[in-house]
């Protein structure tokens, strides 16, 4: 008996971490996770009630249909809603893509550059436009958005876990001092961020934002970035 | 022969020596490569149970990470002094206690890592983060099953010992310590 105590070692922690993971599924299962993955298979994404109680980009997923709500039933299109963020192949630059009934933003940034895209998502396809010719193609499904994107001789290829809130895109857009500041980030679920600001017009490395409260201070002065969840305000 | 008449625990003596530690490191590894099978299939969640007071649950992971990797310095240093020809009564409790408390520590960190982002190649550090992860918990698994085996080659306990030691010490360079380097010292 007293000769195993390492043996009792592994069995506890054993026990420790099949609760931890316990209460983790409890944890998902009444956050927006669910909700997300069912929003992300077109079908489901009207008929799933328990997309309903989601915080996230994922809440709105039941209320798209609503000015519709009798041709909704019937017309279950590919309304994606869902957010994918990750690294780029290589790890070079970040990504976001943010959609909400089908309408799709996406940011791609390595703390340097940005490259703004908006476009949609139907029927398994990533199909976006930026400035300058920017464009990102891809797939999405199975909880996961995988694509390229090109932008002038810019070119990252991707595949990018669903994620949810706070992890995802932020866009901030204010007037600071007389000056026009456009700020974008990506918060990843590892904890790491990565966002430029541009003040009129000149980009720079964005200091890092809350993500509890999308606060951020630039040039002294403190903005709100806000979540993006497939639309730009 | 019925099963009531045999002996609860088959009294045979092992000669072998290292061929010992053979079926804990089997098991071991299997425990390694179920942890990567599972941190790769599972899709991550993004999602896990948190602790209060911290900003947020990375901050959770990087500190419970740092107390799991200073409680493994102590190991190293009661590991190294129990050793010696002379050492103190406490040395082997306290060495007991801080591996258990280390253990207890990386536990939701490690639930974290697998269930909310899974097994990660993005980069070079995420990719070593994630082996080392998976080979920590197996290698740990071996020496706490290599522990009560008595009939060893003095040389396996610390050599195993040590590896616990190096993954656990290079999970945290990869991961807290990138932390505090890139987002500075946070809670």
């Amino acid at each position: 008996m007293k000769r195993n105590t390492p043996l009792l070692t592994l069995l506890a922690g054993t026990l420790v971490a099949v609760g931890l993971f316990g209460a983790s599924s409890l944890a998902v299962s009444s956050a927006s996770s669910t909700a997300e993955s069912a929003a992300e298979t077109p079908p489901a994404a009207v008929a799933s009630p328990s997309a309903s109680p989601a915080p996230g980009a994922a809440a709105d997923a039941p209320a798209a249909p609503s000015p519709s709500a009798a041709s909704a039933a019937a017309a279950p299109a590919a309304k994606v809603t869902a957010v994918w963020a990750g690294h780029t192949d290589g790890g070079a630059a970040s990504i976001a893509i943010s959609a909400k009934n089908g309408v799709v933003v996406a940011y791609v940034c390595d703390g340097k550059r940005e490259i703004w895209l908006q476009g949609t998502a139907e029927a398994g396809q990533l199909s976006l436009t930026g400035a300058k010719g920017a464009k990102l193609v891809g797939t999405f499904g199975g909880g996961k958005a995988k694509g390229t994107v090109t932008s002038g001789s810019v070119r990252y290829t991707f595949t990018a876990p669903a994620v949810s809130k706070p992890s995802g895109l932020y866009r901030a857009a204010a007037q600071v001092r007389n000056a026009t500041v456009v700020g974008g980030w990506i918060y990843l679920s590892d904890g790491t961020q990565v966002g430029v600001v541009t003040i009129d017009g000149t980009p720079s490395t964005a200091p890092p934002i809350d993500p509890a409260t999308g606060a951020v201070t630039v040039n002294g002065t403190t903005i709100t970035a806000a979540y993006v969840d497939g639309e730009l305000s | 022969m019925s099963l009531l008449s045999a002996p609860p625990e088959p009294a045979t003596t092992r000669p072998a020596r290292a061929a010992a530690a053979l079926v804990p490191i089997a098991i071991g590894a299997a425990v390694s490569v179920g942890l990567g099978f599972y941190g790769s299939v599972h899709p991550a969640t993004g999602i896990a149970v948190g602790i209060a007071g911290f900003s947020s649950l990375v901050w959770v992971k990087v500190w419970t990470a740092t107390a799991a990797a200073v409680l493994a310095v102590v190991q190293l240093v009661t590991a190294r002094m129990m050793w010696m020809p002379t050492s103190g009564a406490w040395v082997a409790p306290v060495h007991r206690w801080s591996g258990r408390l280390a253990f207890l520590f990386t536990l939701p960190v490690m639930v974290h890592c697998l269930y909310s982002i899974g097994f990660s190649t993005f980069d070079l550090r995420s990719l070593v983060h994630s082996v080392l992860g998976c080979f920590f918990f197996g290698a740990f698994t071996a020496k706490m099953l290599i522990l009560p085996k008595k009939d060893l080659p003095g040389w396996v306990l610390p050599v195993i010992g040590g590896l616990v030691f190096t993954a656990l010490v290079g999970l945290w360079a990869t991961s807290s310590a990138y932390m505090f380097a890139t987002e500075g010292i946070r809670f």
